[in-house]
């Protein structure tokens, strides 16, 4: 519980930079097109004149958007599921992994692909469709763990001491399971966060012209030549926040 | 010989749901194939075309007696018309898969013959070069994703030594492509391989290996390795889900004509039938990959639980 904040101000930052940008992200001015850094453009300008900063403020909203959609409907969905499954036992058990072990076969990925083609590709509808898809593993995951923490000896204790079955659940159960569930899906989020961007980059259903990370990275690549500037700064931005958030879930 | 045919049973059952969400997902898709198909194929627009249209291509029927029409044409090779080119799907998808699938296959095999070599020398020698190497593999790959890592080694090859031409369709880009994919993988089933090899090294019977005169490395090769290779074969499922996306995003990187640009290309037409057969496609990949790393296990492991 205590690694919270680190991950919950990583986000609030990705927020602030969307709320708040020094130009307008999408203010075409042709005359000051791949300018270099300057006082008024700190990383530059792209192609059509929009300021790189500001773009890369904005596309790091979309991100967090993502993020944060993944990992409550993972963390909800698949702890749920998980923990229900460990404890209800017998048939209901089985029908919950198995229908868990269906869903992995899929790739997360080609689930994100298809709600991006049939339903156009933003990131909420991203985040949704990674979320769903991210219940599967989250839930035999937590049914895994909550089947190891359920044979230690002190639930036995806390059975033999006639512990009501909430306070078995909250005092004794979620406790020793939740720090490292909140950990595989600040994971999880974190390749979401990649997996939005492969998504922006192969173009299904998006509109190009959105300030998105991967969608830069697809738009700026054939710049490579001249401005290669325009191709770091999107993959330091991303690289840079998946790496951040992964190894602030991480301790 | 029951636990293949236990197999075969449950793969089929998950290919039928598999294609059955699928279809349902595809078919709410909020684009009518009758209007686009007027709209490209520019027929007149009258009721009765649009009426024959529907009554067709059975658009007027509930969604399961479309869905089994379907299923019976797929098994029988008619995976549909494409929009966009009015071929037929699947003489597209026969055209395009090999490379694909030659991408994703390479990459697959590619990261295994770099994954076991490295996990060992990492697993005889904690903390040193190639433990060291592995470890900023895996958190590299995990951070960055496959096409941006691809974008800044086109920087390197093709602009500052001019190695390669750049987004040209030809064996450097291939070859750049099926490394980028291993990438991940290697990193991952590394990380694994090591990690089962340090874990076997704790196990009593190591301890008697290592009595009996063997040394660390040989008694990590001829006892450690066995568990630790089941192990990896276990992880080669979720990365075979791994290669799929890296493959597709290749394919646009490169401009390689596989079957996920012909999905990027076909997807603004709202070709529903090519999306379809995509996931189609990549559900048979995952389900042969995960039976062919079980076969292997099975031999390795005859008391397989």
């Amino acid at each position: 519980m205590k690694r919270m904040p680190l991950p919950l101000l990583l986000l609030a930052l990705l927020f602030a930079g969307g709320l708040w940008q020094p130009h307008n992200p999408d203010a075409v001015d042709i005359v000051s097109r791949h300018i270099g850094p300057t006082f008024t453009h700190p990383l530059g300008t792209d192609h059509l004149g929009r300021d790189l900063l500001s773009r890369l403020l904005a596309g790091g909203f979309r991100t967090g958007i993502v993020i944060l959609a993944v990992g409550v409907i993972g963390l909800v969905g698949g702890s749920l599921l998980g923990t229900l499954a460990a404890l209800l036992g017998g048939w209901r058990e089985v029908a919950i992994l198995k229908a868990s072990q269906m869903f992995i076969m899929v790739p997360t990925l080609i689930v994100a692909l298809t709600a991006a083609a049939v339903f156009g590709l933003s990131p909420l509808s991203a985040g949704v469709a990674l979320g769903l898809a991210a219940i599967g593993p989250l839930t035999v995951f937590t049914h895994a763990l909550t089947r190891r923490v359920l044979s230690q000896p002190f639930m036995l204790g806390a059975e033999a001491l006639g512990v009501r079955s909430s306070g078995k659940l909250f005092r004794h159960l979620l406790p020793n399971t939740l720090p490292s569930i909140l950990t595989y899906v600040g994971n999880q989020s974190g390749s979401a966060a990649i997996a939005y961007a492969s998504l922006a980059f192969i173009g299904l259903g998006a509109d190009p012209s959105l300030p998105d990370w991967g969608g830069m990275l697809f738009e700026y690549r054939m710049f490579v030549f001249d401005d290669p500037m325009l191709v770091l700064w999107p993959t330091l931005a991303l690289a840079g926040t998946v790496f951040l958030f992964n190894r602030a879930c991480d301790r | 010989m029951k636990r293949l045919a236990s197999w075969g049973l449950q793969t089929a059952l998950g290919l039928l749901v598999v294609s059955f969400a699928a279809f349902t997902i595809i078919t709410l898709m909020p684009a009518d194939p009758v209007e686009i198909a007027i709209r490209t194929w520019n027929l007149p627009a009258t009721d009765e075309t649009v009426a024959a249209l529907r009554q067709d291509w059975g658009l007027d029927r509930p969604l399961i007696s479309r869905y089994l029409r379907w299923g019976w044409d797929f098994l029988h090779g008619d995976w549909g018309r494409s929009f966009r080119t009015g071929e037929p799907v699947l003489t597209e998808f026969l055209h395009r898969l090999p490379l694909s699938l030659s991408i994703g296959i390479a990459g697959l095999c590619l990261a295994l013959m770099l994954a076991l070599p490295l996990g060992f020398a990492a697993a005889v020698k904690p903390g040193g070069l190639a433990d060291r190497f592995s470890r900023l593999l895996s958190v590299f790959t995990q951070s960055t994703p496959v096409f941006a890592t691809g974008l800044v080694l086109i920087w390197v090859f093709g602009v500052q030594l001019r190695w390669i031409r750049p987004f040209a369709n030809d064996g450097a880009s291939l070859v750049l492509a099926i490394t980028l994919v291993a990438l991940h993988s290697t990193a991952v089933l590394t990380r694994v391989y090591r990690q089962s090899l340090q874990e076997a090294a704790t196990q009593p019977w190591f301890a008697t290996a290592r009595a009996k005169g063997l040394s660390e490395t040989q008694a990590l090769w001829r006892h450690a390795h066995p568990s630790a290779f089941y192990a990896v074969l276990a992880a080669v499922h979720s990365e075979a889900g791994w290669v799929i996306g890296s493959a597709a995003a290749m394919e646009i990187l490169f401009g390689l004509p596989g079957i996920s640009q012909f999905l990027v290309q076909s997807i603004s037409m709202r070709d529903q039938m090519v999306l379809q057969s995509y996931v189609m496609v990549v559900a048979f990949w995952m389900v042969s990959v995960d039976l062919l790393a079980r076969l292997i296990m099975l031999r390795l492991e005859p008391r397989l639980t």
